[in-house]
């Protein structure tokens, strides 16, 4: 899984160094960093990219998608569990690539992109497809590549869980591809359209993030059919996974206590919101063990003035607010300090 | 001719069509392409700016770049020392001549936020300036240097609360720059959004995330495919033309109106097809995408003349025609169109050659000179509608004198009968030829406006835009070949014009060949012999 590829954004190596450093790569994904050593670094951006989306759409929940400091499995054992958080996290972090990279490919980073004339199967040099046709679209490749990266990986063996990945590595790419607009340019003559030019442009990520984010409340539990070749749904009543859903195999932890061997941080010492109802509300959040309420006061800013970029012209103000912590288990405490 | 004759015409017509469709639909592909660009968010990290430098955004000598703002926050940057660099084309690509015109759209990501709001009305105010360099290691050399308004038309779709804070804004697409000709290699946009408190420049904008840009530009394969059939067309339709001529210098009579029409829709067909854009893969001619409009333009007022006067001649009424100013009336709006959408152009295109950035929908004399153009469009577009009323109102003119002829024909002597079946007939020709093209013409167009583009079909990717292109354009050269070729008049008695004219009883003698004559299409211009020889009367 490329989470591993956390230490990639390093340019100062060389690629020989680079690739062979990265932990956690397949043979086939070193192949690929040695061949195109800019796309690991656009990689490595879109982890971070994802990792981002993944805290802002699971900030209120128990599992909030945090990352584990120091380790570079950066999910701890979530990843290791085929739980319905594993399956968002595989899809979301397909979907980011696939974005970073297309970025990455308008912005000219990236030195054999759309136009690479391999992809095509033709004989012409890229100059020569260029001049005559124009290059593929970028998203095209990013989806491309993507797919011959991030699938890599389970490639390497065909069991229960690389299908399940695979499932939802192509979720998670068809989830950028459902939020392409088409967008189109009329410049015949006078602006008549006579000539029309039309091109896919990408929509930003909070959108592919809030669809995934719909789709793992939808998650659908599976098990193997008995050829090993596909799933069937795990109870009778539930619908056949689409190619859209996200599917998983086990049930989750319920994350309320630290238990690293199951993936789970716990909550205590998050903050809770007392008027909530809903997943961050204190009751739910804490799990039933308490919160502490603390009076803390802090400055903040207001009555900004914002430039479009870096500037903000704020006075400083005041303010004293209650915020809810939520508990920790006595026992667990009292562990962790021996 | 024979109807043998005509049927061979007639094939051989049909097949330079599909042939001019295959050519491209199976050879060209698409017109033209569109590539992304993002643009690159470098540091201009000189205290003050008096040399000009160009910021790169990849390859040697790039410029400091930061990944997003939240970076030149932690940095101190302002935005005042953020430049948008773009280049032209992407790594490992050079821009060709062939490409013929390049344009550019702008797009703004601007993200949501609750203190930094988009303003009712807010302009960006852009310091931009181009170069260009035709080698990877030589300086860059100023093209233009523009300060753009552009009005941001924003809208957010989701509410506008604290949860949804960090979304983008939906914005439109917004006209950058057009160039009309790509004659060098690389080229190099620099962008700044200065910003200045006082003026009001560049506040209340949102807070920007990205800049986008995408560059569309004829593709080079299109370009050489359709130099290749205007090459062709020209001596076909100028061989036509003079053929046509001779025909009627041959005649004893002048010739009348409707020839001289014809005559110059020729003209001004070959003044479309011949290639002078040859020239602009030599030569850095801006002027050509100009002068393409203003060709275009002329083969259009020239068709739509055509058919008002071609209509007028068949309205067998009593009235004296075969002059040209009786048409003033039809033949006016289309001029003062036509003349309209020039000075629009002249408006766009024109000023574009002194400065590609200008756009007449984002003008930065405000909204009052876009109104102007705006006026220029509408008065168009009224004369068009006028056109079309006429048209309608002559057409229908023509088949009511049509109808209330038919009854009456029986009646009539037979040189007449003869006489108004031939104007019958050779309305009712045209009339078939010219709806069959206009209907493919809008078929056409509506295909390649619904289509994504091209077909996959066995195995053969079919560019149905180019295929619009080519076909279309070839159908109408066809349509002038085919209306010379038709409507010229005869050759085979033009000698008899001297020793019978006026002799009634001559012609009436020849009514066996002439009503074997009029059934088919060489009949029109038979008669045509003979209305000649009435107005020489």
């Amino acid at each position: 899984m490329e989470e591993r590829t956390w230490y990639m954004g390093r340019p100062t190596l060389g690629s020989q160094v680079m690739c062979d450093n990265i932990p956690g790569l397949v043979n086939k994904q070193r192949q690929l960093c040695h061949q195109h050593p800019n796309m690991m670094q656009s990689i490595g951006v879109g982890i971070t990219e994802w990792i981002r989306e993944c805290q802002h759409q699971f900030q209120h929940h128990r599992w909030n998608c945090s990352t584990m400091a120091r380790d570079h499995t950066l999910f701890g054992r979530v990843l290791l569990r085929s739980s319905r958080e594993a399956a968002f996290v595989y899809a979301i972090s397909s979907a980011g690539v696939v974005y970073s990279l297309t970025r990455a490919c308008s912005q000219g980073e990236l030195e054999s992109c759309s136009c690479d004339p391999k992809k095509k199967g033709s004989s012409r040099d890229s100059k020569g497809t260029f001049d005559w046709g124009g290059c593929s679209d970028n998203i095209d490749y990013g989806i491309q590549f993507a797919q011959a990266f991030v699938d890599a990986r389970e490639r390497k063996e065909r069991d229960a869980r690389a299908l399940m990945n695979l499932h939802n590595n192509r979720a998670g790419r068809k989830a950028v591809k459902r939020f392409l607009k088409l967008e189109c340019k009329c410049h015949g003559v006078s602006g008549s359209c006579t000539v029309r030019t039309c091109w896919l442009a990408m929509a930003d990520f909070r959108k592919t993030g809030d669809y995934l984010r719909r789709k793992y409340n939808g998650a659908i539990q599976v098990v193997m059919n008995q050829y090993g070749t596909g799933f069937t749904v795990a109870y009778k009543k539930l619908k056949k996974p689409t190619k859209n859903d996200l599917v998983y195999f086990e049930n989750s932890p319920d994350y309320c206590i630290r238990d690293l061997e199951a993936g789970s941080l716990g909550t205590a010492g998050r903050i809770c919101n007392l008027t909530s109802r809903g997943v961050d509300s204190c009751e739910v959040m804490c799990c039933g063990r308490g919160y502490d309420t603390a009076s803390v006061s802090r400055m903040t800013q207001c009555e900004c003035k914002f430039h479009w970029c870096c500037a903000v012209h704020c006075k400083d103000c005041h303010e004293v607010v209650d915020v809810q912590t939520c508990k920790a288990l006595k026992n667990i405490d009292w562990l962790d300090q021996t | 001719m024979s109807t043998k004759k005509l049927v061979i015409v007639g094939v051989i017509l049909v097949i330079f069509q599909v042939f001019s469709f295959l050519v491209g639909g199976l050879i060209a592909p698409s017109p033209t392409s569109a590539v992304h660009y993002l643009a690159t968010k470098c540091v201009d990290v000189r205290k003050h700016h008096q040399n000009s430098t160009w910021f790169m955004p990849w390859g040697p000598n790039q410029c400091e770049k930061i990944r997003d703002f939240d970076e030149a926050m932690i940095k101190k940057i302002e935005a005042n020392e953020i430049v948008f660099a773009v280049h032209i084309p992407l790594p490992n690509n050079e821009m060709s001549p062939w490409f013929q015109f390049m344009l550019f759209i702008l797009q703004f990501d601007i993200a949501f936020k609750m203190g930094n709001q988009i303003e009712e009305g807010a302009v960006v105010t852009i310091d931009v300036s181009l170069a260009y360099r035709d080698d990877t290691f030589s300086k860059w050399t100023e093209m233009a240097h523009s300060i753009e308004q552009r009005k941001l038309s924003c809208n957010f779709s989701t509410p506008k609360t604290h949860e949804y804070e960090g979304r983008h804004y939906e914005c439109d697409l917004l006209p950058f720059m057009e160039l009309g000709s790509v004659a060098h290699k690389y080229y190099l946009i620099n962008m700044r959004l200065p910003v200045n408190e006082r003026k009001k420049i560049n506040v209340g904008i949102g807070e920007i995330k990205d800049i986008r840009l995408v560059g569309i530009h004829q593709n080079g394969g299109f370009t050489k495919v359709w130099f290749a059939v205007k090459t062709f067309l020209t001596p076909s339709i100028l061989i036509i033309m003079i053929w046509y001529w001779r025909r009627i210098t041959l005649m004893t009579r002048p010739p009348v109106l409707l020839e001289k029409v014809i005559f110059a829709l020729g003209i001004s067909m070959t003044f479309i097809n011949i290639p002078v854009e040859w020239f602009s893969v030599g030569f850095n001619w801006t002027w050509m995408l100009l002068f393409g409009d203003i060709r275009q333009g002329i083969f259009y007022a020239m068709l739509l003349s055509f058919w008002i006067i071609f209509c007028g001649e068949h309205l067998m009424d009593q009235t004296e025609r075969n002059r040209f100013g009786v048409y003033w009336k039809q033949v006016g709006p289309i001029v003062f169109g036509s003349f309209c959408l020039f000075i629009f152009d002249m408006c766009e295109r024109g000023v574009q050659l002194k400065n590609p950035f200008y756009s007449i929908w984002a003008s930065d004399l405000g909204t009052e000179l876009a109104n102007l153009q705006m006026a220029f469009i509408i008065v168009a577009g009224i004369c068009a509608c006028l056109y079309f009323l006429f048209l309608c109102f002559m057409v229908f003119q023509v088949f009511r004198n049509i109808s209330g002829k038919r009854t009456s024909l029986p009646a009539m002597s037979k040189a007449r009968r003869l006489h108004y079946e031939g104007l019958i007939f050779r309305f009712k020709f045209l009339m078939l030829i010219t709806l069959a093209c206009a209907a493919l013409t809008v078929i056409f167009f509506i295909i390649s406006q619904v289509n994504e583009g091209h077909w996959h079909w066995a195995g053969y990717t079919v560019q149905v835009n180019s295929a619009f292109f080519t076909g279309i354009y070839g159908m109408w050269n066809l349509y002038v070949f085919a209306i010379m070729f038709l409507y010229a008049p005869s050759h085979k008695r033009y000698g008899d014009d001297q020793s019978n004219a006026g002799d009634l009883g001559v012609n009436s003698g020849e009514e066996i060949q002439l009503t074997t004559t009029i059934t088919h299409v060489d009949g029109p211009t038979e008669i045509y012999r003979m209305t000649g020889k009435e107005s020489q009367e």
